[in-house]
């Protein structure tokens, strides 16, 4: 178990990008968590669909570098697409219902989602790659740093000002943030509650999507990706406070980094340190670290 | 018997209760009355440990309770009954008061005897005490307003408390009702030796009963003493007449 | 407690019912036999959940876990110790509710949705464990070809031993829901700032009503073992807990019986939706939406509205 600062720091660095990849999902369930107030079971169902959705936009072009831009474009869409018809045929019609039968929808559509696309794409391992020069690894502190983490470490910190231009700067995003905190004052004024759940939602579906297509240079495509991002995800938006995107980011970098160092110190109970992460802070902050929009 | 000494309650900015004081001498009939928001509620789940006093000391027979969780307040012999009906609605009105009484006898937690059998007799006497013995197995919450302001009371019964705190016993009950619960409350008192404090905002109800009157303004006791003191007094009169 | 029955004529359907299973294994084919079983198997775990979901209002979502620990820990006593086979039989059930004391103590102190998070997240971390844990658990492959003694060597004696011991459980279960601890948790499922201020310890009896419950699922883990003879991180894995959690709502949560139905419904329907195609989960998920359109109340709960007595709706039912 022996290694330097340099291993130590190329390793947070992973934890990191890693991280970016879960605040971009996260950030997804949270603002639908805020606005909807139910937690989406499909949200992993989705990012697993983005995940395919990139890979046939990939091979749709050949396997080539524009493949690869049009898949991370047109994958999050295609996704989009799916939740928007998911909510405006049925799931709209439940608003009026217990929050148990929201939820429950949502895990009947994560059952239909994972089914659906065993259906279309088939069982085996799927992968993309990215084009060269997001290929490879550039020396960070003297260790191979992979490229392609470095452009995550990118995006996320652009998602995450987007997310806040949106819900801050935006006449949509202020409604949906309204929203989320008193929803029947949002209906007092007039405002259409129901397209304000269905916009919150597509964009909740959009960003689950976007880090499917993400993370599929990263991993194998695979079925069965919907488990376990989903109970990360839910863990993470809740360490984080419900509803909070800055929640959100700091459960993501609490889970990745912690993930990194089980990898630098214990390889093969990595996964269990984010998870006993969790549990600390859950039993130190209940209700998470970051107010929650509830 | 009950002994309250400069209660302190805030929520954030707002000072719900304020030095409140109070005193119940054993087998007395004693009236929390003050305008709305005076913080009579508040100052009832300050006693019976719904939320935690800021500051003061509750303290009944000689023992300080004010730290207590309620369900220990509960076992020291205080039961309440509270201003929004507050029973339980999937159970029959015999359930709810059973609740009350196994818990007061330390059966609750009985395991493998069935339940139905169980305090059957003092359930009943409750229930024909109030009233409500002909409608024991309806379900609670689709008794009619006044039957479920009477059920809230008889729970209360059902711990065989020394004393019963009532908030608000008749709200939103018509005259005849009224009068009815509070002959009511003054019988039970009387056969069974219960001391009673209660906060009312009708006034003849009030006076018709109380022995000793506790008038609240803005958190603040403003005087205890008898009926004729009461209404006698200036303080009361400015706050009932001027602020609210 | 026997004798003071007073309804003889609602147990016929029961007893009827207990008859038909007990002559059925010699009558069907083997596959059936086995799959009744594990609808035992299945339905005792549900019914387990229901004591504190249905009757209690917790939100145990994570529940699995503690089916998970009973299997596990029969498993890894007869794999690994060469202690008699009855004492793996005993510590499953008695592990499981020592893990679900410890669980619970912590959740019990938080409410509803938060109580729920921190299960998962405790179940979750012990299912990495499990997961990871190759040189003990077995990790992602479980331990398979669990003997059993020779008495339960056969899958008919096997089915007998299960539906024996089901039997036993279910009457447990009644006599515990219909004691003053049980009446005490309908209460607290209604209204439980009136039972502390009637002076119950809500808390101490939720955490109670978790350990009786976790142990029933040990029971039901140690069923599974002794009929499948083999475990996998699969069974502490989160969405077997949602799944025993839909069958409560499918057969109905707020009756005693109805998680059983429930169970078999959705063990039945996997076997034979199964036969005909591979997308049993697409069905299944289908089958949910219609009846969350349809059936809010479950097919137990449906049941009842049409054909039982009218005042169903609420606990104090006698019969089944």
């Amino acid at each position: 178990m022996e290694f330097g600062l340099a291993a130590l720091a190329t390793q947070l660095l992973v934890g990191l990008s890693r991280a970016m990849i879960l605040f971009v999902v996260c950030a997804g369930l949270s603002f639908v968590l805020g606005v909807l107030r139910v937690p989406n079971i499909a949200h992993g169902s989705l990012y697993m669909i983005g995940a395919f959705a990139a890979f046939s936009v990939f091979s749709l072009f050949g396997g080539s570098s524009t493949g690869f831009w049009l898949a991370l474009i047109l994958g999050p869409l295609v996704v989009a697409l799916v939740g928007l018809i998911a909510e405006r045929v049925l799931f709209c019609r439940l608003y009026q219902r217990e929050h148990l039968m929201l939820l429950l929808f949502t895990f009947a559509l994560m059952l239909i989602f994972g089914d659906l696309v065993k259906l279309i794409w088939g069982a085996e391992y799927r992968s993309i790659t990215t084009p060269p020069f997001l290929a490879g690894s550039i020396p960070i502190f003297g260790l191979p740093f992979p490229r392609y983490s470095l452009f995550l470490l990118i995006i996320g910190p652009l998602v995450a000002i987007s997310l806040w231009l949106f819900t801050n700067k935006t006449k949509i995003g202020k409604i949906a943030r309204a929203a989320a905190v008193d929803m029947e004052m949002v209906g007092a004024v007039g405002i259409n509650v129901s397209w304000v759940f269905a916009t919150a939602f597509v964009i909740g579906c959009y960003l689950a999507g976007l880090g499917g297509a993400l993370v599929a240079p990263t991993v194998s495509v695979t079925l069965g990706m919907d488990h376990t991002i989903i109970i990360e995800a839910f863990l993470i938006v809740t360490i984080g406070g419900l509803g909070n995107m800055w929640g959100a980011l700091v459960g993501s970098l609490i889970f990745g980094v912690t993930q990194s160092f089980g990898v630098l110190f214990w390889p093969q109970f990595a996964i269990v340190f984010p998870y006993a992460a969790v549990v600390i802070v859950l039993i130190l902050r209940p209700t998470g670290l970051l107010k929650s929009v509830w | 018997m009950l002994r309250i000494e400069g209660i302190d309650k805030s929520f954030g900015e707002f000072m719900a209760v304020n030095g409140a004081g109070l005193n119940v001498g054993k087998g007395e009939l004693v009236a929390v009355i003050g305008p709305n928001g005076a913080g009579k509620t508040t100052l009832f789940n300050l006693i019976t440990g719904q939320l935690k006093s800021d500051r003061g000391k509750v303290i009944f027979m000689e023992e300080d309770i004010t730290k207590l969780p309620p369900y220990q307040i509960c076992k020291k012999g205080i039961a309440r009954s509270f201003q929004i009906v507050n029973i339980f609605h999937r159970l029959t009105v015999f359930g709810n008061v059973q609740v009350a009484v196994l818990s007061q006898q330390r059966r609750s937690n009985r395991l493998f005897h069935p339940a139905k059998n169980m305090a059957v007799e003092e359930t009943n006497n409750i229930l024909e005490s109030v009233g409500l013995l002909d409608k024991a197995h309806s379900i609670a919450g689709l008794l009619s307003h006044g039957d479920q302001r009477i059920l809230e009371l008889a729970i209360a019964l059902g711990n065989e408390p020394m004393l019963l705190i009532l908030d608000e016993p008749t709200a939103g009950m018509s005259p005849e009702e009224t009068i009815a619960t509070m002959d009511l409350i003054k019988g039970l008192a009387e056969r069974r030796g219960l001391t009673i404090l209660f906060c009312e905002h009708d006034m003849d109800v009030v006076f018709g009963i109380a022995q000793s009157i506790m008038v609240m303004h803005q958190g603040r006791t403003l005087i205890q003493g008898s009926p004729e003191e009461v209404r006698q007094n200036e303080e009361v009169l400015k706050a009932y007449l001027g602020g609210d | 407690m026997f004798t003071r029955i007073s309804n003889w004529k609602s147990l016929w359907p029961p007893i009827a019912i207990f008859i038909v299973l007990l002559i059925l294994p010699p009558i069907i084919p083997r596959f059936y036999t086995y799959i009744i079983a594990l609808i035992f198997v299945t339905g005792l775990l549900a019914m387990s959940l229901n004591m504190v979901v249905g009757h209690g209002m917790i939100f145990q979502f994570h529940h699995g876990v503690f089916y998970g620990v009973g299997a596990y820990t029969v498993a890894l006593m007869l794999t690994k110790t060469s202690l008699p086979i009855w004492v793996g039989f005993v510590a499953g059930p008695i592990v499981a509710a020592v893990v679900g004391l410890l669980i619970g103590w912590f959740c019990v102190r938080l409410t509803r949705l938060y109580f729920a998070m921190l299960q998962i997240s405790l179940g979750s971390l012990i299912w990495t464990i499990v997961h990871r844990w190759y040189s003990f658990t077995g990790g992602d492959d479980g331990v398979y070809g669990i003997a059993m003694p020779s008495i339960l060597s056969s899958l008919n004696s096997r089915y007998y031993f299960v539906l024996i011991i089901l039997v036993i459980c279910l009457i447990l279960m009644y006599l515990i829901l219909k004691s003053p601890f049980g009446a005490s948790l309908l209460a607290i499922r209604d209204n439980p700032q009136r039972c502390e201020a009637v002076g119950i310890n809500v808390r101490r009896h939720q955490l109670g009503a978790i350990v009786i419950a976790t142990f029933f699922a040990g029971i039901a883990g140690v069923l599974f073992v002794v009929l499948e003879k083999f475990v996998h991180p699969d069974l502490l894995f989160w969405v077997l807990s949602l799944e025993i959690f839909i069958m409560c709502l499918l057969g109905g949560w707020f009756t005693f019986a109805g998680p059983l139905l429930g169970a078999a419904i959705m063990v039945g329907l996997r076997t034979f939706v199964s036969i005909y195609t591979e997308y049993w989960t697409l069905i299944l998920g289908v089958i949910l939406i219609l009846i969350i359109f349809f059936l809010p109340e479950g097919v137990m709960g449906y049941l009842l509205e049409k054909f039982g007595p009218q005042a169903s709706k609420v606990e104090e039912r006698s019969s089944i």
